[in-house]
């Protein structure tokens, strides 16, 4: 933690902790007592109708716990509380295979052969339509066309039109359904990304995963319901930095939040025994805590303790389930020739996509991978080849081998950014370089398995892949789209927040993709 | 879950402002038969129809919804706000004017913004669909499935007993109390056996998935399965079952997906499996059959 910089930064930043131990608000310079003391009052009645809105929860609890048993779920609803799913489930689990930076789609997904000769001359203004460009690129002098470097086919019964960057990804083009019209209002990453993770440009919302957790819970209790690895680069440029906002519970009760898998022996920090504690002195270790953070919160009445009594809980299983997660000693040979020789390298987008497939295996609703350094605005040929080779087939060796598993079927694999790249080049365009700006009106995505439509391709762009000509796909409505997977109707399924029914969708319209359900 | 209230004219009326290009459209039924009349037969045809006309209202047929009550018009083409079909639908739910009355489901965000835009774009009988770009569509009605498996709320009390005693879930795949239950086993499989599987015989037929994978049982559980007569899908990867002991499935009429992965089940075992009349998957990766990479259809 760096030290804060404004006082109340400091309450922020504990707000998932106890505030007993922080500097209170009396401790503030310059407040005058009586604000003082009517922020005070408030907070006691933030806690009181918290503890009351509870209330319901901590009844279903006491039934719970039986004995010894020590599950504490009281800021969260008793699993089935939520009488959820709405309807029978498609998926049963989701992979996100996050490609943070954003791929352009013109080398991937999007294939615009009119630009082959339009090489070099300017966008139309007809087709920018006045748009305001980013600060990279909004004093360029010009916007010449820069068509792909890279060739395009036509891949498996669908004819699917694929980059030659992709090559086994080719192999399961009947797998997937290609989308070429997702549209966001972003346009740079940090809001991107956090509008595609948590619906919301501006922090503070919970992410699909933590959604999906709360609403459906866990499969298997041993592990988190929503995990998520980042990936080592095989290259470094303009990286975005990736913070657990983009994985946090938000308004959500804090065990919704992502648990995040490091790369290497230790997968989890701090999980171990150290040496000379075995597990029975862990255990009531453990429960003596939770006594503890009992009587707090009969005290205090924060549910955000039984939020930290079940995190104990989870923690405490996972020193049993991790280690047998995380040991790949079993896997045969045909896994490791089919995931690369990288998938033995800890932390590597192969080793993290073979670790979703047992993730999947072993029931965890969500998991999300992060592969970054896909933000090529300069020598975007050289740069996208060396993603690609690190994307390409871990993630069809994911696919394949869920399929070949008989889970496919259950679990809905996704690829993508969190927007698109401009037709024109950034800076200096040649016939053997160039760059791509940001640009948020259309972009590409895959997604395969989880009772998505195989083999079809949804939406289309114009021939600079710059505006949308059919079928526009919003992030809420591919958000929609994946909560209908789930079971879950977007419009219902909410969360009281701050007066509002909050929803991951939002208030603007949303609409379930039909045309891509199979 | 979501609070119904309908939205005030004001925010309905920033509402449509918000509106963008949503749903694209097809272009030949009318808006008034493809969106308003499905709401109308929902939420007031019951009462304001063929076999009750409270108010003199009738509201099963465009002519009647134009023709009004015995009070007068109920919809002023041009003039949401002046209508009094519109005001009624979008008052308080406390307020003893709202429609629909007697505390029935009121009408969603999206039904009353596509009364509003029909209404404001002059409560025409023929304008298109594609002549309202950016209406909401309606939520899909979806014809009920059949039922899957017996209600299993009345066993409620029986369901978490079993639950508690075996180690396993025993989940509703849906709000629909007759989609059936999932038996889960993922938390703990190394707790779920033979004698788990005989013990819920008591509640079988409300299960129609049995997630086995990585459990301990063997063929003397799968006899006791085969008398799960609403079993759609059994996981039995990485089990100890074989060919003998999946033969017991073959009278399982609803079976749908069979998963055999990395099992000791060899070709003798999936012959009778593949004459099963409801069977779309049989995976069979990592088993010793011959034709070894079968998904199915």
């Amino acid at each position: 933690m760096h030290p804060p910089a404004h006082p109340f930064a400091q309450d922020v930043a504990h707000c998932s902790d106890h505030c007993g131990e922080q500097p209170t608000v009396w401790d503030l310079p310059n407040v005058p007592p009586a604000l003082k003391r009517e922020w005070l009052s408030l907070e006691t009645r933030r806690h009181f109708l918290a503890r009351g809105a509870n209330a319901l929860s901590w009844a279903g609890l006491a039934s719970l716990l039986g004995g010894g048993a020590s599950r504490a779920l009281a800021s969260t609803p008793a699993p089935g509380a939520l009488r959820l799913p709405h309807q029978a489930p498609k998926a049963k689990r989701a992979i996100y295979l996050f490609q943070a930076g954003s791929p352009s789609q013109f080398e991937t997904w999007d294939y615009k052969p009119a630009l082959q000769d339009m090489f070099d001359k300017d966008l139309p203004e007809s087709v920018r339509g006045g748009q305001v460009l980013t600060g990279m690129t909004a004093s360029q002098a010009r916007f010449p066309i820069a068509p792909s470097i890279y060739k395009f086919a036509q891949h498996g019964h669908s004819g699917h039109w694929m980059s030659e960057l992709f090559p086994y990804t080719a192999r399961i083009a009947d797998d997937l359904c290609i989308l070429k019209s997702v549209h966001t209002e972003a346009i740079n990453h940090e809001p991107a990304i956090l509008q595609i993770t948590t619906g919301n440009m501006f922090p503070g919302r919970p992410s699909i995963g933590s959604w999906l957790s709360y609403g459906l819970g866990a499969v298997n209790e041993e592990l988190p319901a929503f995990v998520v690895m980042t990936s080592k680069m095989p290259h470094r440029t303009n990286v975005q930095a990736l913070s657990n906002r983009l994985w946090s519970s938000g308004f959500l009760s804090p065990e919704h939040a992502a648990v995040a898998l490091r790369a290497g022996n230790d997968p989890v920090l701090h999980l171990g025994n150290p040496p000379g504690i075995d597990g029975d002195v862990r255990r009531a270790m453990i429960d003596g805590v939770n006594e503890l953070n009992r009587q707090l919160f009969e005290r205090v009445g924060d549910p955000e303790t039984n939020a930290r009594i079940a995190q104990y809980e989870m923690a405490f299983r996972m020193q049993t389930s991790v280690p047998e997660l995380t040991d790949f000693s079993n896997e045969p040979q045909s896994t490791w020739d089919l995931y690369g020789p990288k998938a033995k390298e800890p932390g590597t987008f192969a080793y993290n996509c073979l670790m979703a497939r047992r993730l999947a295996e072993r029931g965890v609703r969500f998991t999300q991978i992060f592969l970054r350094s896909w933000d090529q605005h300069t020598n975007l040929p050289r740069n996208i080849k060396l993603m690609a080779e690190e994307s390409d087939q871990p993630s069809y060796a994911l696919v394949t081998d869920l399929k070949r598993r008989g889970l496919l079927d259950e679990t809905l694999v996704i690829w993508g950014g969190e927007f698109g790249r401009t037709c024109y080049s950034q800076g200096v365009l040649s016939r053997e370089n160039y760059g791509r700006d940001h640009h948020p009106r259309c972009f590409s995505m895959w997604m395969a398995g989880g009772g998505v439509r195989p083999g079809i391709s949804y939406g289309e762009t114009d021939d600079f892949s710059y505006n949308i000509v059919k079928d526009p796909v919003h992030i809420r409505d591919l958000h929609a789209t994946m909560l209908h997977l789930f079971g879950l109707d977007h419009a219902k399924f909410s969360h009281k927040f701050q007066g509002l029914d909050q929803r991951l969708t939002g208030v603007l319209p949303a609409q379930v993709i039909d045309a891509i359900l199979a | 879950m979501t609070n119904s209230r309908p939205p005030s004219p004001s925010r309905a009326l920033a509402a449509a402002v918000l509106l963008v290009t949503a749903g694209l459209v097809r272009a030949e039924t009318s808006f008034y038969q493809a969106r308003v009349a499905p709401i109308l037969d929902r939420h007031c045809v019951s009462c304001h129809g063929p076999e009750k006309q409270k108010a003199k209202l009738r509201l099963d047929s465009f002519e009647a919804v134009m023709r009004g009550a015995e009070s007068g018009v109920m919809v002023k083409p041009g003039d949401p706000r002046g209508s009094e079909l519109f005001r009624r639908i979008t008052l308080p739910a406390s307020d003893e004017e709202v429609m629909p009355t007697d505390g029935k489901p009121l009408l969603s965000r999206d039904e009353i913004r596509i009364i509003e835009l029909w209404i404001a774009g002059g409560a025409s009988a023929s304008k298109v669909v594609a002549d309202f770009p950016g209406a909401p569509l309606l939520s899909r009605f979806k014809p009920a499935e059949p039922e899957r498996a017996p209600d299993w709320r009345p066993r409620a009390a029986e369901i978490a007993a079993l639950e508690a005693r075996f180690h396993v879930r025993l989940v509703p795949r849906s709000q629909v109390p007759t989609d059936g239950l999932v038996l889960r086993t993922a938390s703990s499989p190394g707790r779920c056996d033979d004698a788990v599987l005989t013990g819920l015989a008591p509640i079988a037929p409300l299960i129609v998935e049995a997630e086995l994978a990585r459990t301990r049982i063997t063929d003397a559980g799968l006899a006791a399965v085969s008398g799960w007569e609403n079993l759609r899908s059994i996981d039995l990867t990485r089990t100890a079952v074989t060919a003998a002991g999946v033969s017991a499935l073959s009278g399982l009429k609803a079976l749908e997906v069979v998963n055999l992965t990395d099992t000791g089940v060899d070709d003798s075992g999936v012959a009778p499996l593949r004459a099963l009349p409801a069977l779309r998957r049989l995976w069979l990766h990592g088993t010793r059959v011959s034709s070894g990479d079968s998904g199915g259809g």
